[in-house]
């Protein structure tokens, strides 16, 4: 079997689950032109509340949507009560929030019984039998339950910014916040919103790579920063950019994997891989694929 | 009455001035990145200095159990280190990662303070600035070097392929096993690195086995790979290569993590397991962790054990220092550990040895392999690695 559609198959895989959870980011970016450094915390976050439910006997999945309730909820109240009080500071000031933000949910996950330590999901019945293969390469239904998930949320919220009300409004908020004051729409609703969308994609995505590989916090956490090139190759305001950069992001990965690591000593290359892109897209294209073009001159 | 207890006062007065306090103190990771591993061992240093005080075992003597987090990072580590020795005059320190005992190797040489880490990397004894450090347990490279010749017994002129952790602690076995490899007759025919956010291995595998890989031996934590079995699990590659790894890549954090994918799994370690009951050290290690409320979780993880075994041998290096319970004399009562004095606690497969030119503990090992309920049962007795004496002559 050809090596090469195994590796574009592995990196939609691993790309579709990037892409959810570099939703977060962008959600967050597209209505408060905030880039949020605790994502990966959240992710975490979400992930450990649905493992902890489970070990308290709950169903999986009815574990996995109370946890997207619980980071709905938290993402609405880190809004309230940190990043509402932002507004109009330096954007160095809000970024300093939330790497600080960051530290200290970090710290709270390891007053819990899951801040050190491995753990794994009880994989569900329905998802533990046998996979199927495609172009002769066998995919866990975990795997593909993954994907679809995030390829069914991905494509929610891609409805819901360009059909639904509440989506254009945010989109306008976004776009210019006093504008969008001066008829009536409350902004910091749309913001509370925003961070609420994003807590709750952010447990989804937990959930998914927590299946898939695992539960530790530095690996659930550390993916918020793994994700980074993918919002900025997609573009930081643009959900289709989210999708198109987590499944670019997620191949390049694959394919370096797949051919650099064989001639170059000790491999590893996916790891940087994504880095490089990242910085070639911030020299050729600073806004990324989809991002909306800002340019300013000063 | 008045006279008694103000006599019994003074009594209770003079003993406790008379009964000196001696830190015993570790930093290592108990949160970041390796505290699955950092948390339990924490636990079983804590718990042993506990059960030390509470069975006086130094007699006059109270234990100061500090367990600190250095979250895995250097810096945090050196500052634990200099208030430790500098502030609370510990006479031995217990360490961790690989990466914070090379940077404090040359302090540590400078201070003589007699350390041992929770890191079993070879290169922490050789020279320079090998003189204060003391491995509890056989090291990385010889595990490596022990699953190799297995590897050479069973199927001479094999391709090995070794997974490695992208840091100091991963890499460095490396050029002993290509060394030994290459004695033994086996092809090391790739050497990848491969990190804890390793979400998908599909590339590597299916390279190893168009290299016609058949034992991959890793050298790395459980979380990685656990996550290289279950892509091997999906993949069918299972059957076709067989996985192994040294001391940190086994045990119950790979079982939990890599379900049934981890059967079969060879694993080098030095240790007893949890469910050798008739170990007086298994026995003791369930006993503490009762007393001491432990989870059941944290009392079957290896590295509680381990955790115990360091705590347990600067307590024995303390009753054989006697009065000075310095450095000086803690460093004496360390290299006094051997021949008829070897120091047995029974959480390893050997006593633990010390002399001067001799800082590896517990030399011994054994190899094990996962079976379907996810325990691992020793597949041989407790040995040394031949080859590894040749490829790494220490001192």
């Amino acid at each position: 079997m050809d090596l090469l559609p195994q590796l574009l198959l592995a990196g939609i895989v691993i790309g579709s689950i990037y892409a959810l959870a570099a939703l977060g980011f962008v959600l967050i970016y597209k209505s408060s032109r905030v880039i949020n450094f605790a994502h990966g915390q959240i992710i975490a976050t979400g992930a450990f509340i649905a493992f902890a439910l489970t070990q308290r006997g709950l169903n999986f999945w009815l574990a996995g949507l109370i946890a997207m309730l619980a980071t709905f909820l938290l993402g609405m109240l880190i809004e309230r009560v940190f990043l509402r009080r932002m507004v109009g500071e330096p954007i160095i000031a809000v970024i300093m929030v939330t790497i600080g933000l960051s530290s200290v949910i970090d710290g709270l996950i390891h007053l819990t019984p899951y801040g050190a330590g491995s753990f794994s999901f009880q994989t569900p019945a329905v998802l533990s039998g046998q996979g199927i293969e495609v172009f002769g390469t066998p995919l866990s239904r975990t795997q593909i339950a993954g994907v679809l998930a995030a390829l069914g949320l991905l494509g929610a919220f891609t409805y819901f910014f360009n059909k639904s009300t509440l989506g254009i409004t945010m989109r306008a908020v976004a776009d210019d916040q006093m504008a969008a004051m001066s008829v009536g729409t409350s902004v910091e609703r749309v913001f509370a919103l925003a961070w609420a969308a994003a807590g709750l994609t952010a447990a989804a995505a937990g959930v998914i790579l927590g299946l898939m590989s695992g539960l530790t916090l530095g690996g659930l956490a550390g993916i918020g920063l793994k994700v980074f090139p993918v919002v900025i190759l997609g573009g930081l305001d643009s959900v289709i950019g989210a999708i198109v950069g987590g499944m670019l992001i997620g191949i390049l990965e694959n394919l370096s994997a797949g051919y650099l690591d064989a001639i170059v000593p000790g491999g590893g290359t996916r790891e940087v891989f994504p880095f490089i892109v990242l910085i070639a897209v911030l020299l050729i294209r600073p806004y990324g694929l989809f991002g909306t073009k800002e340019i300013e001159r000063v | 009455m008045k006279k008694a207890l103000a006599l019994s006062a003074l009594v209770s007065l003079s003993l406790a001035a008379a009964q000196k306090t001696v830190t015993l103190a570790w930093s290592g990771a108990i949160t970041g990145p390796t505290s699955d591993a950092g948390a339990s061992y924490a636990a079983g240093v804590e718990d042993y200095c506990k059960y030390a005080n509470a069975q006086n075992m130094l007699p006059g003597v109270r234990l100061n159990c500090v367990v600190r987090d250095d979250q895995y990072n250097n810096a945090n580590t050196q500052r634990n280190f200099e208030d430790f020795v500098g502030n609370l005059n510990t006479p031995i320190f217990l360490s961790y990662s690989t990466g914070s005992n090379l940077q404090l190797k040359g302090v540590i040489e400078e201070t003589k303070v007699p350390t041992l880490p929770a890191s079993y990397h070879i290169g922490l004894i050789d020279a320079p600035n090998n003189s204060y450090m003391f491995l509890p347990v056989s090291s990385y490279s010889e595990n490596i070097v022990a699953l190799l010749e297995y590897v050479a017994k069973k199927d001479r002129g094999a391709k090995v392929a070794l997974v490695v952790n992208p840091s100091p602690f991963g890499r460095d076995p490396v050029v002993d096993a290509r060394k030994a490899a290459d004695r033994l007759g086996l092809k090391i025919v790739d050497v990848q690195e491969v990190g804890g956010n390793n979400l998908d291995n599909a590339a590597m595998l299916r390279r190893f086995e168009s290299q016609g890989v058949k034992y991959v031996i890793n050298q790395n934590t459980a979380g990685p790979v656990a996550n290289i079995l279950k892509d091997a699990k999906r993949l069918g590659l299972l059957g076709k290569m067989q996985f192994m790894g040294a001391h940190y890549t086994g045990g119950e954090d790979l079982t939990k993590l890599a379900g049934d994918a981890a059967e079969n799994f060879i694993w080098a370690t030095s240790y007893y397991m949890y469910d050798e009951g008739d170990r007086p050290g298994i026995q003791l290690v369930k006993k503490i962790g009762a007393q001491y409320g432990r989870k059941a979780d944290t009392i079957r993880s290896v590295h509680y054990t381990s955790g115990m075994l360091a705590a347990a041998i600067a307590v024995e290096a303390m009753k054989r220092a006697k009065t000075d319970i310095s450095a000086a004399g803690l460093y004496k009562g360390l290299t006094s550990m051997n021949g008829s004095r070897a120091f047995n606690p029974g959480f390893t497969v050997g006593p633990v040895t010390f002399s001067t030119k001799d800082h590896v503990g517990a030399e011994s090992l054994r190899l094990l392999q996962a079976d379907k309920t996810g325990n691992f049962k020793a597949i041989t007795g407790g040995q040394r690695s031949q080859m590894f004496q040749l490829v790494h002559p220490l001192r």
